[in-house]
């Protein structure tokens, strides 16, 4: 039995190293898709693959790093492991998401037994898809780039020269993703002389008997949490607007959460099957979008370890688009993982009124465009996230402009560096008043973002959640839909959400136009003073 | 004419500390500070040591007065003028959300509410190129409102400004004509001559809010000092830690936001020059909170821009990292867990020790238990502890735990010693620097107490207590240089760098700012200026600030590959990596203007004689040992732990097996483990 003082001295240590692994990579990387949009995640891993420590700038890659060193080993055997070694993968079955998302991790050994894994996910700008940066329209996964399973880039801590190679001449940015990597393999090597320094200080005996305490912990307060849900079934349903490819079909997602004592179980099997378009994903991040959800309910911020998640089950459907199969596009594999999240929120809203909220704006809202910068004759890819409106809840109004769940802790593109940056013009960038769902209490607005194109270039879009909005609880509104205008204003007008590879031409001018969050409580109980706030601040159309 | 006075106006307590200028001598006092007019605080301080203000030859503070107007909420009211298309940029403030698994989350309060947002018409492209006029009418459409419904402040922030200035010049000129000297007008590119427009925006926005209360402040002060005979321009410390005249503050009231608490880093620089040093991590850990901030090769750790509460600020400023642990952190379980702080049981109803109806136990209550504070002595004598109190309350959570109260006391003060080491190593590893290398210079009321425990997590072998360590930000300040720092936007690839012209622009603002420093009295000779480039690679983001020889280095063949291979260099000693054949990119020139002042060393009286000191027993690794409880004005040569060293503002602990010696500065010098 290990004392607490030595169990949270151990896990403080822990959580620090994961720490220290983001602040490496996160420093080091090259592209701002990983030190802007923190599209990375990274984790400490015992030698069992369970989570020491961990930190995640999305949240859906939340506990599913684990499952690429679990993989390797189910391949290749335990005695695969060497010291010195680092590996990389990004198949979108194992990991779950696309092949952007490359996961680099490698051994930790003390005095030759191994102890553990440090491991890193970053989105690469680019791994050598039909379009530069991804495509909006890919029908198969050979479309989408480079895909790597796994297989070791350094042997011994000596470069493998000939996955460098490979790499190297598939992606149309190999300085920046080559940087990118080795950013990844340094943030692997500040775990692994983390966890030897506590492995050694420590004792391992004494660290594994800290980390099986540590875990039980979390499960206790997990479990505490789950019980005080009314046992019961609740069911949510939304839908995806469509694959991207056929634009009429809306594809259903249904959850169905049962809650039964200490445990929470999760069924997702009633779902569209995998699609043609590029919505699919592999099920590891269906999961990890469950989970997004309890946590969001059940533990907030509470730091993630091996403990966590053991009272959920998630049960998916091979071969629907929450657990695809190949040759399954997978490029944008987080627009119903967004919707996945408000559902298991939706579901369980009645039974958990102080922690719910109406539903959010919903999904990334991409605006990518690339092509060659007249000013320096360079390829380029600009890609974007749109912010938009958050749900209200009992007490207090939605926040307004907002990063959605999916996209973590991203920061919008300042004007300013983007004009520097790109062959555009941002005209306008402000709030669109009174696409919050009206309610008692209000959701919050979406944002308008319009460019002007200063070059020809190649313009994407993915836009989504306009078929089911955010939703309003407790009889509040739903938000407004997004929507996009190519020359708004002109005989040419064209309104579009999801678009690949469009052609435009310099002084051609692109209106986005985010969605709102969801209302709460009836209108007609809000307060005079607010609504009189609300004019005052033009957050409400007169 | 023969006095050096510096005072730190803490929340609390104001310390002043005064050197001698003919016997050498180091005072120290502290009087309460006076919320409602820090000026009476200043100036009952200020007789403690000084009996005859025309007698002070030089006098610096750091004032706390536009922070404390911040954490209020009683800042200025101000309007703010955006740029075209661009009015909500400081609402939507970069969209991002700082807590992931919150979905309530809310940004910071912005400090100027949308209604109060106007826009000017007219707009830069990205080179400065005018697109639009700037629209003058909408200028003045602002003017006629900030009149009209009174406004303090306006606050203009137009797109590109960092580039060329000349709209939000022509703004600001329309602004004064139009509203006199009554109304503070803040153009952003003279606040922070940087991209980014929010951020941009942030630090004008924070100027304009806190700027007229820091004037109206300053103006006080130096009219009170005339009036009493100093016959010295006040000096004011800036959050970058250089020294600048009240006069020239009052234009720039934003950098002195966080002027107290890096008076503790220069300190730590000052510290550093004494015991012949490069590196030193300064401690400073009071009731409530603990800062940590480095000094690596001699100087200051000053980064290009800081949050502060929530609101991101560009301007120069030593790179604090603060987390919530002090003397009140609570200890508490959670499911069978033992966690300490972040919670603080602050100063009502503080620990348990401080009587005042705390019941929760904290680390104070658990230094109290192990023995580790003298309980007659604490704060100098000014207040008694109540030892049964904190037993108490350290027992009651030593039963739910299951533990013994000796042995969670101990780990109470593990646990925060631990998450203290952790603190430090988060800005080791942010410089890829070893903690190992560096030298651990303690102060605050609580630092000493802590700070051998410390080095121990971290593997540093040396513990330096200065003298005075619950004054030591007001005698860092004493020990301070003036520092103006320029900065010049340079965006160029590369390929696009014409070395002659990036030399001129260098030799540009060297002369800018030794003119700046001839403003401030600086005497020629004591006058010189740093230059560096902020580079990355092409694509990255986060840049590193490479050192120059001087502003004509770049004239000189092979400049670009050899800052190349600098920038390689510094990218792999604070990454490990580097890309030696990828292109980089020139971001940012910045030059550095500092005026040194004569400096004398202080003499360290003679210890005088002590009766045999008080023994008591303190535990340490779970087993109490007798103890001598010294005075440190006592001290003298060499002895080895255990030892408690008592002083009016702090209390070292030595535990055994660790040498103390007292250096010719009057430090404690303490050898860990030896």
């Amino acid at each position: 039995m290990i004392d607490p003082v030595t169990t949270e001295i151990i896990r403080c240590a822990l959580l620090q190293a994961a720490e220290d692994m983001n602040t490496t990579l996160i420093r080091s990387s090259y592209t701002p898709v990983i030190y802007e949009a923190k599209d990375c995640a990274v984790a400490l891993l015992d030698r069992d693959h369970n989570v020491l420590g961990q930190s995640s700038g999305l949240p859906i890659f939340l506990g599913n790093l684990e499952v690429c060193t679990r993989e390797t080993e189910a391949r290749h055997g335990r005695d695969v492991w060497r010291e010195g070694d680092v590996w990389v993968l990004n198949d979108s079955y194992i990991g779950g998401t696309h092949l952007n998302d490359v996961t680099v991790y490698g051994p930790i050994f003390v005095d030759g037994e191994l102890v553990g894994f440090a491991a890193s996910r970053a989105h690469w700008l680019d791994v050598g898809s039909k379009d530069p940066g991804g495509s909006m329209d890919s029908t198969s996964i050979f479309q989408e780039g480079l895909r790597l399973g796994p297989v070791k880039v350094y042997e011994g801590g000596e470069p493998c020269r000939d996955l460098h190679e490979v790499i190297a001449r598939n992606v149309r940015f190999p300085h920046a993703t080559l940087g990118d990597m080795r950013a990844q393999v340094s943030c692997a090597m500040t775990g692994q002389r983390r966890l030897k320094e506590i492995v050694t200080r420590w004792g391992l005996g004494t660290v594994l008997a800290a980390r099986d305490e540590i875990f039980a912990q979390t499960e206790r307060m997990e479990r505490a949490a789950i019980a005080a849900i009314p046992d019961g079934v609740y069911e949510a349903s939304g839908h995806l607007d469509n694959d991207g490819i056929d634009l009429a079909t809306p594809l259903p997602v249904t959850v169905r959460v049962t809650v039964e004592g200490e445990s929470m179980h999760v069924d997702l099997t009633d779902c569209a099957d995998q699609a043609l378009g590029p919505v699919n994903c592999g099920a590891a991040q269906a999961v990890a979008a469950v989970r997004v959800g309890y946590k969001l309910l059940v533990s907030g911020d509470v730091p993630l370890n091996g403990g966590s998640f053991r009272p959920l089950t998630v049960e998916t459907r091979p071969g629907s688009m929450l657990a695809a199969e190949s040759p399954a596009a997978c490029q944008y594999y987080y627009s119903h993982l967004g919707l996945l999240i408000d559902l298991v929120v939706k579901a369980l809203a009645p039974v958990l009124p102080d922690r719910a909220a109406a539903a959010s704006y919903g999904d990334s809202l991409i605006v990518q465009f690339t092509g060659i910068d007249p000013r320096t004759g360079k390829l380029y890819v600009s890609q974007e996230a749109t912010v938009g409106g958050w749900g209200a809840w009992e007490g207090g109004d939605g926040e307004s402009c907002l990063i959605n769940n999916v996209n973590g802790s991203l920061r919008d593109m300042p004007i300013e560096v983007l004009e520097t940056l790109f062959p555009v013009r941002v005209r306008r960038y402000e709030m669109r008043p009174g696409t919050g769902g009206a309610g008692r209490w209000r959701g919050g607005n979406g944002v308008v973002r319009e460019y002007e194109f200063c070059g020809d270039t190649s313009l994407s879009l993915w836009f989504e959640r306009s078929v089911t909005p955010a939703w309003g609880l407790a009889g509040g509104a739903a938000g407004a839909p997004p929507r996009v205008t190519l020359n708004p204003g002109t005989p040419d007008a064209r309104e579009m959400l999801k678009v690949n590879a469009l052609p435009v031409k310099a002084g051609d001018v692109l209106r986005c136009e985010s969605g709102g969050g969801g209302g709460y409580g009836p209108a007609e109980l809000r307060a005079p003073e607010a609504i009189a706030a609300d004019l005052a601040q033009g957050m409400t159309l007169t | 004419m023969s006095f050096r006075v510096a005072m730190d106006i803490g929340g609390t307590f104001t310390d002043v500390v005064c050197y001698d200028e003919r016997t050498g001598a180091v005072t120290a006092s502290k009087a309460p500070t006076t919320p409602g007019d820090l000026a009476e605080g200043v100036f009952s301080a200020l007789a403690r040591v000084v009996d005859d203000p025309s007698r002070i030859s030089f006098f610096v503070h750091g004032t706390t007065q536009g922070l404390n107007a911040l954490l209020e909420r009683k800042g200025a009211r101000v309007l703010l003028l955006a740029g075209e298309g661009a009015r909500d940029v400081y609402q939507i403030a970069r969209g991002n959300r700082d807590r992931m698994f919150d979905l309530r989350y809310r940004k910071p309060e912005p400090l100027v509410p949308r209604r109060d947002v106007m826009e000017a018409g007219g707009r830069l492209d990205y080179r400065g190129r005018e697109l639009a006029p700037l629209d003058e009418e909408s200028v003045r459409a602002a003017a006629r409102r900030a009149r009209e419904e009174g406004f303090d402040a306006v606050a203009v922030c137009l797109l590109f400004s960092y580039v060329d200035p000349a709209h939000e010049l022509r703004a600001g000129e329309i602004l004064r004509e139009e509203l006199g000297d009554g109304v503070l007008v803040v153009l952003s590119h003279e606040v922070a001559r940087e991209w980014r427009e929010y951020e941009r925006t942030s630090s004008a926005v924070l100027e304009a809010y806190t700027g007229p209360v820091v004037r109206g402040y300053l103006s006080r002060i130096e009219q009170r000092f005339a009036g009493r005979g100093l016959g010295v321009p006040v000096h004011v410390m800036q959050s970058s830690g250089g020294l600048v005249n009240a006069s020239y503050a009052m234009r720039r009231p934003l950098q002195t936001l966080l002027s107290g608490p890096v008076g503790g880093t220069m300190g730590g620089v000052a510290a550093a020059r004494l015991l012949g040093r490069d590196n030193v991590i300064c401690v400073d850990m009071g009731g409530t909170s603990f800062d940590v901030s480095l000094v690596v090769n001699g100087r200051p750790d000053v980064s290009a821009e800081a949050r502060v509460e929530g609101y991101p600020v560009l301007m120069p400023i030593v790179n604090l990292h603060t987390i919530g642990a002090g003397g009140g952190s609570i200890a508490y379980a959670e499911a069978g867990a033992l966690r300490v702080g972040p919670e603080s049981a602050g100063a009502v109803p503080g620990p348990a020790c401080y009587g005042r109806g705390g019941t929760r136990p904290t680390v104070t209550d658990a230094n109290v238990v192990l023995g580790r504070v003298d309980p007659a002595w604490f704060a100098g004598g000014l207040m008694t502890l109540d030892v049964e109190a904190a037993r108490t309350a350290v027992s009651g959570l030593a039963a739910e735990l299951g533990l013994d109260p000796v042995r969670l006391a101990e780990g109470i003060c593990d646990v925060a010693n631990a998450k203290m080491a952790q603190a430090i190593r988060t800005l080791t590893v942010e410089h890829g620097v070893e903690p190992r290398e560096f030298a651990l210079v303690a102060f605050g009321g609580a630092g000493a107490m802590h700070a051998v425990f410390i080095a121990r997590e971290l593997g540093v072998s040396e513990v330096v207590v200065p003298r005075f360590p619950g004054a030591f930000s007001a005698w860092g300040m004493l020990e301070a240089d003036v520092r103006r720092d320029l900065t010049l936007p340079y965006f160029r690839p590369q390929d696009d760098l014409d070395a002659a012209d990036l030399s001129a622009r260098l030799a540009a603002l060297e002369r800018e700012a030794l003119d700046a420093l001839a403003g401030q009295g600086v005497p020629e000779e004591r006058r010189r200026v740093e230059h560096a480039l902020d580079m990355r690679y092409e694509g990255q983001d986060y840049t590193l600030t490479i050192p120059l020889r001087d502003a004509a280095e770049p004239a000189g063949p092979g400049f670009l590959e050899r800052v190349a291979a600098r920038y390689a260099d510094a990218h792999t000693a604070r990454y490990g990596h580097a890309t030696p054949e990828a292109p980089v990119e020139f971001v940012m020139l910045r030059s550095t203007g500092f005026g040194s002042f004569p400096r004398a060393a202080a003499t360290v009286p003679p210890a005088p004689p002590e009766a045999a000191p008080a023994v008591r027993d303190v535990v340490f690794d779970g087993v109490p040992h007798r103890t001598p409880v010294l005075r440190r004005s006592a001290l003298d040569g060499s002895f080895h732990g255990p030892a408690v060293v008592v002083e009016e503002t702090a209390t070292t602990v030595v535990p055994p097996g660790c040498l103390v010696t007292v250096d010719d500065n009057g430090f404690l010098i303490v050898k860990v483990d030896q």
